[in-house]
């Protein structure tokens, strides 16, 4: 089988480096012997609904919003989510999958409806520093990334959160950070946020093809070691 | 205290200051004059700006460099002396040393830092502003690149400035959309990399002819300066350069715009660690990364990134630079994220060591030449030990 990655419109939603999720994912599949193919969906272009995983990143709020009334008239992501496949969602990405989110212009605007969630934006100042986050799931290390938004986001009763907060803000909400449901996942972690957790790439590739091989990377380890070690100490 | 006097009186004690702290050996001591004449004086910026001939320059990428340049242009072409910046120090402190160093020149030519823009052009109501660039850049302390184009916008409203500006930048155009007089200079439009779509309405710009359109018309305006499209940054802005020297009434002869692109010494430094030479160059966000590995010609490379105050706390920017010309290079990481980049190249099929310092970098390579890319702090920790100065600089991870 070929891994279908679709990486939606990273000139719009790439603003924090977010599009190296991509490279990070093809990296670790292909060192498992998975092939994968890359589509790039650009502004105007029909979202495949046939992918495996979609991508979509943080950007500031003129692109934000221009990427959801593009994703709202396309519909492909919604067909392609509704049929099963992952979408890991970052930031501003994460906002628009929701159900609503503020305009820039002011009042609220109707996001995509994918993940059970809203996002406000209150009178709190910017959420900007290191993230760090106690999964959920217990078999999973601690993940960090670095956080830069705005928004405040809340989740609804049936999404469980990626984590707890340890430092940092998160989703604003109950020491909540990111969300899971079904084979959505969402997180305000960029770093890219599957640079700095490696196990998080896994977690998102199993999605779609079960079981992974081991495969031990030491420049990713090693990364992922210095930085939950550091921010331990802070 | 007469008002004179105060402002004597803390030029004085940001003098002594200044001088205290270079032989100290913490910096150059423009920060910490400034810092002390702007205790005793907070008016000190506007008074000694007061009556003065000012060019302001700002931008995300080259604004050390162009403001050097104007300086010098400005100084042969009206056969005067000239105040300027030193060492990019463009905050508060910076400023009023600056101004405070020869309070008697008429012209000063000051680099200032995009956030302070405002502020800076109110307290000093330059002649000229020199806008030459915004991107990607410690984007931990602007939010977003559309929010200090917003910030200027918003401020340049008013018809007692003229603003030179780069038009090929979106951002730069919708900076200057409600000012009185704005000099365009185009170069026949490029692709900008953060532009995707419109400063000003939201919508998605169309690229399709090489140069921005929207329909709100952002971009619809003439430029009356028009240079080749094949330049480089720094020609670019030296093009910029001669329209303000022209602006605030100097002669420049035109020839000059080549003479002002060769390294500026405070981006590009030879330095000499155990014994090597080590060809270093200051890169300190996506764009400037780009330039300066396109530089790149040595077989022995080192990668120094360090992630505290001034080069931006979020390294996630390295993904958003193509390191595969270094494929086939010997390339070592050095410094403080030399783990996040190691990570980056690997992923381009680049196999990297990595080490803590230059010193164990440079024993680990042949005895072919070294060329290093080095984020701000990296790059100045690497000037400091190179006069003797066991400093750390930049503020924290």
């Amino acid at each position: 089988m070929t891994i279908s990655i679709v990486r939606l419109y990273h000139d719009l939603m790439g603003t924090y480096g977010d599009q190296g999720n991509a490279e990070v994912l093809i990296h670790r599949a292909k060192a498992r012997g998975l092939d994968c193919e890359l589509v790039e969906v650009t502004p105007h272009m029909p979202v495949p609904t046939s992918g495996d995983i979609y991508l979509i990143g943080g950007g500031e709020d003129g692109p934000q919003t221009a990427s959801l009334r593009m994703l709202q008239k396309d519909g492909g992501l919604s067909v392609a989510i509704d049929r099963g496949a992952s979408l890991f969602a970052v930031c501003a990405g994460f906002q628009i999958i929701g159900r609503q989110l503020p305009n820039p212009d002011g009042g609220m605007i109707e996001g995509l409806g994918l993940l059970d969630a809203i996002t406000i934006v209150d009178e709190s100042p910017r959420s900007v520093g290191e993230l760090v986050i106690e999964p959920s799931q217990p078999e999973l290390p601690v993940f960090t990334g670095f956080e830069n938004h705005q928004g405040l986001t809340e989740l609804g009763p049936e999404v469980r959160p990626l984590g707890k907060v340890s430092s940092g803000i998160g989703n604003g909400f109950d020491g909540l950070e990111g969300a899971w449901q079904g084979n959505i996942i969402a997180t305000y972690m960029h770093g890219p946020a599957l640079a700095r957790n490696p196990e998080l790439a896994d977690v998102v590739l199993k999605g779609v093809v079960g079981e992974l091989t081991p495969y031990d990377d030491d420049f990713a380890n090693e990364l992922a070691r210095e930085r939950r070690a550091t921010l331990a100490t802070k | 205290m007469s008002k004179s006097l105060r402002l004597g009186v803390a030029s004085a004690v940001g003098e002594i200051a200044g001088v205290a702290s270079k032989a100290l050996g913490r910096g150059r001591g423009e920060s910490i004059r400034g810092q002390a004449l702007l205790a005793i004086d907070p008016q000190a910026i506007k008074k000694l700006a007061s009556g003065r001939d000012i060019v302001l320059v700002s931008g995300t990428n080259g604004k050390t460099t162009t403001t050097a340049n104007l300086a010098r242009v400005l100084a042969d072409g009206t056969d005067e002396d000239v105040s300027t910046s030193v060492y990019g120090a463009n905050m508060r402190s910076g400023i009023a040393a600056a101004l405070a160093a020869k309070p008697r020149n008429r012209y000063v030519v000051l680099e200032v830092d995009e956030l302070y823009l405002p502020q800076m052009y109110d307290l000093m109501q330059p002649k000229v502003i020199v806008l030459l660039n915004l991107s990607r850049d410690q984007l931990h302390r602007t939010g977003e690149v559309r929010k200090v184009a917003q910030l200027w916008h918003d401020h340049f409203t008013r018809d007692d400035v003229t603003l030179v500006i780069d038009r090929d930048d979106p951002f730069l155009e919708y900076a200057v959309a409600n000012a009185g007089h704005v000099l365009r200079v185009t170069f026949g439009g490029r692709r900008h990399p953060d532009a995707a779509t419109c400063p000003n309405c939201s919508e998605l710009l169309d690229w399709t002819a090489g140069d921005y359109q929207c329909s709100c018309g952002l971009g619809s305006k003439l430029a009356t300066v028009r240079g080749e499209r094949s330049l480089s940054g720094p020609a670019r802005n030296a093009v910029l350069v001669i329209e303000a020297a022209r602006l605030m009434g100097a002669v420049v002869p035109v020839e000059t715009a080549a003479k002002l692109t060769a390294n500026p010494p405070d981006r590009v430094a030879d330095n000499i660690v155990a014994g090597r030479l080590v060809h270093t160059r200051l890169a300190k966000n996506p764009e400037s990364w780009r330039t300066s590995l396109a530089q790149v010609s040595a077989p022995n490379v080192i990668l120094a990134v360090n992630a505290r105050g001034i080069d931006g706390k979020d390294t996630s920017w390295l993904w958003d630079v193509d390191y595969r010309c270094l494929q086939g290079k010997q390339v070592i990481c050095v410094s403080e994220r030399r783990r996040d980049v190691a990570y980056r190249i690997s992923v381009q099929g680049i196999v990297p060591q990595v080490v803590s310092s230059f010193e164990q970098a440079v024993a680990l390579f042949d005895d072919q030449p070294i060329d290093a890319v080095a984020s701000y702090t990296a790059f100045q920790d690497l000037a400091a030990q190179q006069m003797g100065l066991n400093v750390r600089t930049g503020g924290r991870t």
